[in-house]
């Protein structure tokens, strides 16, 4: 019984938020009404072309402003500098690194050879 | 203590650094160039001017070591003593690294000032050129057999001479000018701070680097003589 009621609300509370459909509209008679509208009210159409115009313009100073922005945070060229300065100092580091491993190498390889003589003369 | 001053120095160095970063990016205003009337000009880097920081400090230590390489070698040719030509092939291996850092972060500076990677400019030439004497310099002493010492110094001394030609040809063509009314001496308050403080901690990071390669210079000279007495006394095969 509980399971029928829960049902029941379900397809109840589904029905009542269900969006009732857009009303279609001739966008040809639309656009023809609107400039039938303008050519009889001068005035009409003056802030028909202002709205138009403002929304142009804003549309103008936004695409200013990024690039502007685009401009100044620019991090393309700092990054493949910090990059390469990095890459370097790294690259130097594990040549001093090697540089030393090959020097210990050396040694031991000195001390072999000094053992031998050692033995080799006694 | 001896021992200490290389960890010392890394340590003061990457505080420095951390520090200048800290100013570079959060303190340090965008870079605007403006005409007389305050309108912008195409000077204006904006962020990629940040760039400067670490290209001009790296500049600065790379003419520092030539020119102490400069001066060891001819320490060393006069005293002939090898204490000289180690300090100053240890010298020149560091200005090859802080040389190559100087030309690419150089390079990418040019694309973005003006869209070019690279340009034949007087200045860029004899900086290359200057690179590329201090890369034969470590190519002579790898290769050039028993006189490689005086050769490498002879030519270090000729790369030291032409540290203040590159010098004075700064700000003759498109690259901003150096000296009393350089773009160091007119930096803003706010870009003085991050600078010197970069320039500082390079220096403390050349310096470890250049310790560091001496004392392995010296090892390594120390080591190739014992083994030639060893072989002289017999005592080696």
């Amino acid at each position: 019984m509980k399971k029928l009621i829960l049902l029941f609300l379900l397809a109840f509370g589904g029905a009542a938020f269900a969006q009732p459909g857009h009303p279609t509209y001739d966008v040809s008679a639309a656009r023809k009404a609107c400039t039938d509208a303008m050519n009889s009210d001068p005035i009409f159409a003056k802030d028909i072309i202002a709205t138009v115009d403002k929304q142009i313009d804003q549309k103008t100073i936004d695409a200013h402003m990024d690039a502007n922005k685009h401009i100044q945070k620019n991090e393309k060229h700092v990054i493949y500098s910090y990059a390469a300065m990095w890459i370097i100092a790294a690259l130097f580091v594990a040549f001093l690194w090697m540089r030393q491993q090959a020097l210990k190498g050396e040694i031991a390889q000195l001390r072999k050879d000094l053992d031998a003589a050692a033995k080799g003369g006694a | 203590m001896k021992k200490l001053a290389v960890p010392l120095l890394c340590v003061l160095a990457a505080v420095g650094f951390a520090l200048s970063l800290h100013l570079v990016f959060e303190v340090a205003p965008l870079q605007w160039g403006k005409t007389g009337d305050g309108r912008l000009n195409g000077s204006s880097l904006f962020f990629n001017q940040k760039i400067f920081y670490w290209h001009v400090a790296h500049a600065f230590w790379l003419f520092g070591a030539v020119f102490v390489a400069g001066v060891s070698s001819i320490a060393f040719l006069i005293t002939r003593k090898s204490t000289w030509d180690d300090i100053a092939s240890a010298s020149v291996d560091v200005a090859v690294a802080f040389g190559a850092v100087v030309l690419i972060t150089g390079s990418a500076w040019a694309k973005a000032a003006w869209d070019v990677w690279w340009n034949w400019e007087p200045r860029l030439t004899m900086s290359l050129l200057l690179w590329l004497i201090l890369v034969g310099y470590v190519l002579v002493r790898k290769f050039a057999g028993p006189s490689a010492d005086r050769v490498a110094a002879g030519m270090a001394i000729f790369g030291m001479v032409g540290v203040p030609f590159i010098y004075t040809m700064v700000g003759q063509d498109s690259h901003p000018a150096s000296g009393s009314g350089g773009v160091v001496a007119t930096l803003g308050p706010g870009m003085r701070g991050a600078f010197w403080l970069s320039v500082f901690s390079f220096l403390l990071w050349f310096i470890a680097l250049t310790i560091t390669r001496i004392q392995s210079t010296r090892c390594e000279r120390e080591l190739r003589e014992l083994r030639e007495r060893g072989l002289d006394l017999g005592v080696l095969q």
